[in-house]
């Protein structure tokens, strides 16, 4: 096959000898640190972690001899356990299910966790801090991640060690056998109150509902793009309105826990499909 | 084709030459188009697969005795064998699938406080079934009702559910009842 | 007496099999230490050398280590549960019940499963905060923070069809508020968003396919039990692969 008549690509001169290198697009990590900033992984990584794996190990034997794994009566359909508890890692969940609808609270919204922390490296383009606990130059990023880890763990507290019977709020102190009295005020929805308080029709109110979900919505994309302009001008069009989806549905949750908890809405949307 | 071709009759061959496929563009497409049709009917048989046909599942229509039975009120003995409570008023009876809209627990009757209770999430129904409190979206359901015409017994089918549109009101999610107690959903005794 | 168990040493290390086996000495010089990483599968994970940076404990608190470690022992501890344990809602809950009371250490293996599952779940958490607040999701890493994620949705399925198990009432319960959750999906569950407009039934609709039935029943035991031992730790196992590839690919994010 070889064509005899092609010159050689790269001339050999006779009086040298030559070896095979590979060439690796990129830089390769290590290579940019002189070697006496790296060690061996054997003996010093491997010792960490077999002290780690050790570590571990003792405490996964000490645990069950401390607290068992649970087990309850047999399962039987017609006897719900009250309080009827999911495993804890999902009680932040559960706890959301109080304020809203089972669509929103277990299915759109933890698909919007997931996804909102999938496009994280996407959209936070701060090149700084990478490899250290940094909060000096990434204060937002920071902040909005802890806010977000805190929503979720004080949802999971609420569930795990303020919920008892009938999903009453339940003190420490109080007594957990005994049922709550229904709280009297019952949860209306915000159309209703505003029809109510302002004699308008409710289909009225309907509508200004919607426009205040919206305004929710566009007050919060608005602000960063009137006043730190240039924030989103580092952004862009997209990954900030990506952002700002993501960012205000979070602050969506603790909104509209606040008004049900302060003005006992049960819904502060109402459309013929859902209800927010 | 031998002869040298010239006119008209060359310009159009060469048209059709154009739009000719190649044999090497043809077999991708047929190997492309093969192996996406393979796994598509792969992915769907699969998810077919996943949808059994036959359930061994207890049965959704059955008798639970005489009208007579029961007295007014709230009659909560067959919630453990059938998921069901059944209700007497002036009128008649008529059904309760205790199954709790919101997240499907098995809410709770309360006779003190004439209250079904979800022990989940709080969720709290009126005799009715009208939703008084709590995070449920819906009234409760009512299952079909009839008399067995040989033996008068009361036949719940647990399937057939009455579930309107809740009007949303300060005491709750509700429902008219007149509306609501009508045949099949409805024993008039 | 030393003198003969060197002897014997010398002639064990010397062999055809043991060479087969071993191909370099004790890892105690240089060339050592980079073959053992070579030729060994399991410390293959590693890099031959790793920058100063990544033994700081208080850097990665060995989070992601431990992470793996934990999905070692569930594995471990699952498999001797698999010995005892029939999916079947006749059987499974005595079954449980044997191996807390009858099965020599069998209440042991399953309160380890069950802390180390727990300790998973928080352990992936912690190892995902500590990523986001030292920036190792930032370029060229960001397709392994999605790696991640995955591996952070595969764990909490994992606990959480293993919760249905035991067949007992937390699991019951858990399971069915949990599915009636898949009910309220847009358009393919149920009584979720246009699950009626889309002529959805419980008969057909997404919770249906998830638990094989309109109840939690003995297919939907199956199924978990089918999806807890055997799928989800294969689609784990290829996530956490891709993962560790990664990670030897872009390097180790952390400070010399």
């Amino acid at each position: 096959m070889a064509d005899q008549t092609h010159a050689p690509v790269s001339p050999r001169d006779p009086k040298k000898t030559y070896g095979l290198a590979e060439l690796v697009r990129g830089k390769a990590p290590s290579s940019a640190r002189p070697p006496e900033e790296t060690v061996f992984s054997w003996p010093d990584l491997v010792y960490v972690e077999f002290l780690a794996m050790l570590f571990a190990t003792v405490v996964l034997i000490v645990l069950p001899l401390l607290s068992g794994a649970p087990l309850e009566e047999s399962a039987s359909a017609d006897t719900t356990p009250n309080p009827m508890k999911a495993p804890w890692y999902f009680l932040g969940l559960q706890e959301l299910l109080v304020f809203f609808d089972p669509w929103l609270a277990g299915v759109v919204l933890p698909g919007l966790i997931i996804v909102g922390l999938m496009v994280v490296p996407y959209i936070d383009i701060n090149p700084k801090g990478i490899g250290q606990y940094n909060y000096t130059e990434r204060k937002f990023a920071v902040w909005t991640f802890c806010f977000g880890l805190a929503l979720w763990y004080i949802f999971i507290v609420v569930g795990v060690y303020l919920r008892g019977l009938d999903w009453q709020w339940y003190w420490p102190w109080d007594n957990w056998s005994l049922h709550k009295e229904a709280s009297s005020v019952s949860l209306i929805d915000l159309e209703v109150i505003m029809a109510q308080k302002f004699g308008m029709a409710q289909t009225t109110a309907n509508l200004l509902t919607y426009l205040i979900t919206g305004a929710f919505y566009a007050i919060g994309f608005t602000i960063p793009f009137l006043f730190f302009r240039k924030f989103y001008e580092a952004l862009g069009f997209v990954r900030y309105n990506l952002m700002m989806f993501f960012f205000m549905t979070m602050m969506l949750v603790p909104f509209k826990v606040m008004i049900r908890l302060v003005f006992n809405i049960k819904y502060m949307l109402i459309t013929p499909f859902f209800k927010i | 084709m031998s002869a040298t071709p010239v006119g008209p009759d060359h310009d159009a061959q060469q048209r059709l030459k154009a739009q000719e496929m190649s044999r090497r563009r043809f077999f991708a497409l047929v190997g492309w188009g093969g192996f996406l049709a393979s796994m598509g009917g792969a992915a769907f048989g699969s998810f077919r697969f996943m949808f059994p046909e036959v359930l061994y599942e207890p049965p959704t229509v059955f008798k639970i005795g005489k009208p007579t039975d029961y007295g007014m009120g709230v009659t909560d003995t067959l919630k453990k064998e059938r998921q069901i409570w059944v209700v007497r008023n002036e009128k008649g009876l008529y059904v309760l699938v205790a199954i709790c809209r919101h997240l499907g627990c098995t809410p709770n009757w309360f006779q003190d406080q004439q209250r079904f209770r979800c022990p989940c999430h709080g969720s709290i129904y009126d005799i009715a079934g009208n939703v008084r409190g709590g995070p449920a979206p819906r009234t409760l359901w009512r299952a079909a009702v009839s008399l067995d015409p040989v033996d008068g017994q009361v036949v719940v089918n647990f399937i057939q559910r009455q579930d309107p549109d809740p009007k949303s009101t300060a005491e709750g999610l509700t429902v008219a009842e007149e509306g609501r107690e009508v045949a099949p959903f409805f024993v008039k005794t | 007496m030393t003198g003969l168990i060197e002897k014997l040493r010398q002639q064990i290390v010397s062999t055809q099999v043991w060479r087969s086996i071993f191909r370099h000495g004790y890892p105690d010089t240089d060339l050592n230490r980079a073959l053992v990483m070579f030729s060994n599968v399991i410390l293959h994970l590693h890099p031959v050398r790793v920058k100063r940076g990544a033994l700081k404990i208080r850097y990665t608190w060995c989070l992601g280590g431990l992470t793996f470690f934990m999905f070692i022992i569930l594995t471990i501890t699952g498999v001797f549960l698999m010995f005892y344990y029939v999916p079947d809602t006749r059987r499974a809950y005595n079954d449980i019940k044997d191996l807390q009371y009858v099965v020599y250490f069998g209440n042991l293996m399953r309160d380890m499963h069950r802390w180390a599952a727990h300790a998973m779940v928080f352990l992936v958490w912690l190892h995902m905060t500590r990523v986001f607040l030292t920036g190792a999701y930032k370029p060229p890493r960001e397709f392994n923070w999605i790696v991640g994620v995955m591996l952070l949705v595969l764990t909490l399925i994992l606990s959480w069809t293993g919760y249905l198990l035991p067949w007992d009432q937390l699991a019951l319960w858990a399971i069915t508020v949990g599915s009636k959750m898949a009910e309220a999906t847009p358009v393919i569950g149920v009584s979720g968003p246009f699950g009626l407009q889309m002529g959805m039934r419980p008969d057909n609709d997404i919770r249906f396919m998830l638990l094989g039935g309109t109840v939690v029943g003995q297919s939907a035991l199956l199924r978990f039990y089918v999806l807890h031992c055997v799928g989800l730790p294969l689609l784990a196992g290829v996530f956490m692969a891709v993962h560790f590839w990664r990670i030897r690919k872009d390097g180790f994010s952390g400070p010399l």
